[in-house]
């Protein structure tokens, strides 16, 4: 594909390519990467004593650095800022009219935006290989490690336009662009260590691990090469890939959902994200990995956080996990998949104004109702379809966790399956009703009085003294989002609780899904009314 | 007054039915209208008429909640890039990029339409600067632009890809004068060479001299279209407003006037007589020969046309 005959990326070569400012970055990018080259070879060379072929290899990380602040922070900040910005002028509809494809529109800004900081980084790449190839590195390992920092760079970037094309002040989308990277690289690790390891692969850390002993200094590279080969390679269920493999699998996926995404706001500005069946098919396909990736680690027990602390301590061989984590793991299964749940259900409920147009069309066309694929129909279908798939992956991952040799005491009965599902209803319906219903606003009043402030409150009640744990319990649970962690401990028998809890947990849990369901019932006759009102209204 | 429209198969614009609502507000309200190849037609109407409304569904930038647009016979919701190619957009208060120059930001949308080879690119972009008389200022930034010279700038990357349907949103906003008459000049130019222009603008007098034709619209309905004279009559109608030129007695016969049941506010300036009359032609001839059988020399004698900007204010405030 010739790039340059893209005429939005050629727009942004011109604009953000002008000497003026190019030079004044150029000249920074230049002066910290030479600094930071200089400073750890020599160093290394003539105050610390290392073989010249180490000594070349101490600056590769330095430099990977300042190459990730620019290519990561800087370039993903540009696109989502960059795209808001021409949204913000008026002059992105200019673009829509132009009868360039929307996905020759995407790639125009996806590189074109960040072009800039593309060649910026490209022009430390000169230091990086000098160290690649002084420090004799073989090319397999420092080239997958580039190709999977080149592929998240794009990843991130992605994510930077679509957030662009959705939030509307500049400031915002470049900051939640940010702070979507930092998130990646700080709390998704943490969530990988429970087996989720799905979001560690949208990072360059797994890519980066296996190719590490080849680009530390040897000494330490044999190290942690020895530390290696007790890892094993990833697995979707049981098939196994190499960690470049996987990594570029699970980002291609991304890289397509995020696509779609942007090619929709380009054919209409007013689109969903996503359609109801592509919101479908993401959750499966996300449930799918997450799932295909955490099982084959229950049997060794790597899908269990003390794992790798019992193989730092050297007591691997006498490793058994306690089974409050395995009530933990299962618990991180159910919010990430309540998480996911609530984030789709959200793309792709529709605001009143859409649903109403949607009616009116569907009158004017002579059609009974709206079209339940479109925009404008309801969500709850949809959105019962994916709690439903959510429920059955969660139990097959406590069920799993449950039956694997670690816990001979405890199984997983068939009602915990019913258990998760009614969690996951009440969560995501109380939702859906309220977002299709009454909006964003009353989504976001709800949200913070009822979903987080008991929450908060159940934690300050709780530290206060244990004779308030059990209030503290009661009204943790009347947040619909905090069924996720009281139902494995509820429903699992032998689940011990802390004796000040264990007979107020099941108690709060069993009432409050209770009241919530009735919540959920009163709230689906109401969104019906509401239908009804509105479908009136359009004749 | 929509079922008086033509059903025109060879219209350039073809809008049926259009409805276009924001939530329970109704903003374009089953508008059906046609307009033939070749013309330059406005649309008027005070501000929420729902022209802006109309005019981003026919650049296909706004799904309408129902209706069917076709732009030279090609329907814009099912072939959508299709009928891009055949659009040219000027949005109102039409924006331009503030990192590019002048010449950047028309050769991008020149090779998106296609031109493929620089040189090509490079004469059909200074040939539109030329149109709209802004060669000179080809290697300015955009952002130092006027108001005015920025409107003809998009005009010109409105006009690279000779579009066969330009849909212009209030072009002659921030214009002075000459390039008013430049945008009137190339307007009719490029309806002779058989382009179909539908326009909006606030300067009315200045749409019915650029205008073959024009609608008007208020509370998202077409209340009427024609001619600019055959709408005046339209919706004048019920704005009759005689003068009389008198040689004398200016004074007597304004009290004979006034003191007449169907006319109402008559205003003096020197010998003439101005007021509001409800009758049809052959009350107001009747009324003439009253006046010279009781005594007055009348000099003039004639239905004065009530203005376009009258017309449009008493709808806007008429909620008509």
């Amino acid at each position: 594909m010739n790039w340059l005959a893209n005429p939005i990326f050629r727009r942004y070569c011109r604009s953000r390519l002008r000497p003026n400012g190019l030079i004044a970055w150029l000249l920074v990018t230049l002066v910290l990467t030479g600094f930071t080259f200089f400073l750890a070879r020599l160093s290394a060379m003539h105050r610390g004593g290392v073989l010249s072929v180490d000594a070349e290899r101490m600056a590769i990380f330095p430099l990977m650095v300042i190459q990730g602040i620019i290519l990561f922070f800087l370039g993903t900040g540009q696109v989502a800022g960059g795209i808001t910005g021409e949204a913000d002028e008026g002059v992105l509809d200019y673009q829509r009219l132009s009868p360039l494809t929307p996905v020759q529109k995407m790639l125009g800004y996806l590189f074109g935006l960040p072009v800039r900081e593309w060649l910026l980084f490209f022009s430390t790449m000169p230091f990086s290989l000098w160290c690649f190839v002084q420090g004799k590195v073989p090319f397999a390992a420092w080239g997958s490690v580039y190709l999977i920092f080149i592929s998240s760079a794009i990843l991130y970037h992605l994510t930077g336009l679509t957030a662009g094309l959705v939030i509307r002040n500049k400031r915002w989308a470049f900051l939640s662009s940010m702070a979507m990277i930092l998130l990646l690289y700080t709390v998704m690790p943490q969530v990988a260590k429970m087996g989720l390891l799905f979001f560690d692969y949208l990072t360059i850390w797994p890519v980066l691990d296996e190719n590490l002993p080849s680009m530390l200094p040897r000494v330490t590279g044999e190290v942690v090469r020895v530390v290696q080969l007790f890892s094993k390679k990833v697995s979707l269920f049981n098939l196994q890939f190499s960690e470049l493999v996987f990594t570029l699998f699970c980002q291609g996926g991304m890289l397509l959902a995020l696509g779609t995404m942007v090619c929709r706001r380009w054919r209409r500005a007013e689109s969903h994200l996503l359609g109801k069946s592509g919101a479908a098919l993401l959750f499966v396909w996300l449930q799918t990995f997450l799932l295909g990736n955490a099982l084959p680690l229950i049997k060794e027990g790597d899908v269990f956080p003390s794992k790798s602390f019992a193989f730092v301590l050297r007591n691997n061989k006498t490793y058994e996990p306690d089974f409050s984590e395995g009530l933990f793991v299962i618990i991180a299964y159910g919010v990430v998949t309540m998480v996911l749940l609530l984030a789709l259900v959200y793309m792709i409920t529709p605001a009143a104004d859409v649903q109403l147009r949607g009616i009116r069309r569907a009158k004017k066309l002579g059609l009974p109702r709206v079209p339940i694929a479109t925009d404008a129909a309801s969500a709850w279908m949809w959105a019962m379809a994916m709690l439903s798939a959510g429920a059955v992956a969660w139990y097959l991952f406590a069920e799993r966790i449950l039956a694997s040799d670690w816990f001979p005491d405890h199984t997983l009965p068939w009602y915990g399956l019913l258990a998760f599902w009614v969690v996951l209803l009440n969560a995501v319906m109380i939702f859906h009703a309220i977002v299709e219903g009454w909006g964003n606003r009353a989504i976001f009043l709800f949200g913070l009085f009822v979903g987080v402030v008991p929450l908060l409150l159940s934690f300050v009640v709780g530290v206060v003294a244990d004779g308030w744990l059990t209030t503290s319990v009661w009204l943790g649970s009347l947040s619909p989002w905090s069924g996720a962690v009281l139902a494995p401990p509820v429903v699992i028998p032998g689940a011990e609780l802390p004796s000040s809890v264990a007979r107020a947990v099941p108690r709060a849990f069993y009432f409050c899904q209770c009241i919530m369901l009735i919540v959920n019932g009163v709230l689906w006759i109401k969104l019906r009314q509401k239908l009804q009102q509105r479908s009136a209204i359009a004749t | 007054m929509d079922d008086a429209m033509p059903d025109n198969k060879n219209a350039a614009i073809d809008i049926r039915d259009l409805r276009v609502d924001y939530g329970e507000f109704l903003a374009v309200n089953d508008v059906t209208l046609q307009v033939p190849q070749g013309e330059v037609f406005g649309l008027v109407g005070p501000n929420g008429a729902g022209k802006t409304s109309t005019f981003r569904v026919l650049a296909t930038l706004m799904e309408p909640t129902y209706g069917e647009v076709k732009l030279a016979g090609v329907d814009i919701q099912e072939h959508q890039e299709q009928a891009r190619r055949l659009i040219g957009y000027m949005p109102d208060l039409a924006p331009v990029p503030s990192d590019l120059k002048v010449w950047e930001f028309l050769d991008m949308f020149a090779e998106s339409h296609g031109i493929q080879s620089a040189k090509a690119r490079r004469a059909r972009v200074d040939e539109c600067l030329e149109q709209v008389q802004m060669l000179d200022a080809r290697g300015k930034f955009c952002k130092e632009l006027s108001r005015g010279q920025t409107q003809r700038v998009v005009l010109a990357k409105t006009l690279l890809h000779n579009p066969k349907v330009l849909i212009l949103d209030e072009p002659a906003s921030g214009m002075d004068p000459l390039s008013r008459r430049q945008l009137r000049l190339v307007l009719r130019q490029l309806a002779s060479e058989g382009a179909t222009v539908i326009v909006s603008s606030h300067i009315l007098g200045e749409l019915a001299e650029m205008c073959t034709s024009l609608c008007v619209m208020n509370g998202g309905r077409l209340l009427a279209s024609g001619t600019v004279d055959e709408v005046r009559r339209e919706l004048g109608r019920q704005e009759r407003v005689l003068g009389v030129v008198v040689r004398e007695r200016v004074d007597e016969a304004a009290v004979w006037l006034g003191a007449r049941s169907f006319i109402k506010e008559v205003t003096i300036s020197e010998r003439r007589l101005a007021f509001h009359f409800e009758g049809d032609e052959a009350d107001q001839a009747s009324l003439l020969k009253e006046l010279l059988s009781e005594g007055f020399e009348v000099l003039a004698y004639e239905e004065q046309k009530s203005s376009f900007e009258d017309i449009l204010v008493k709808i806007a405030e008429g909620g008509r």
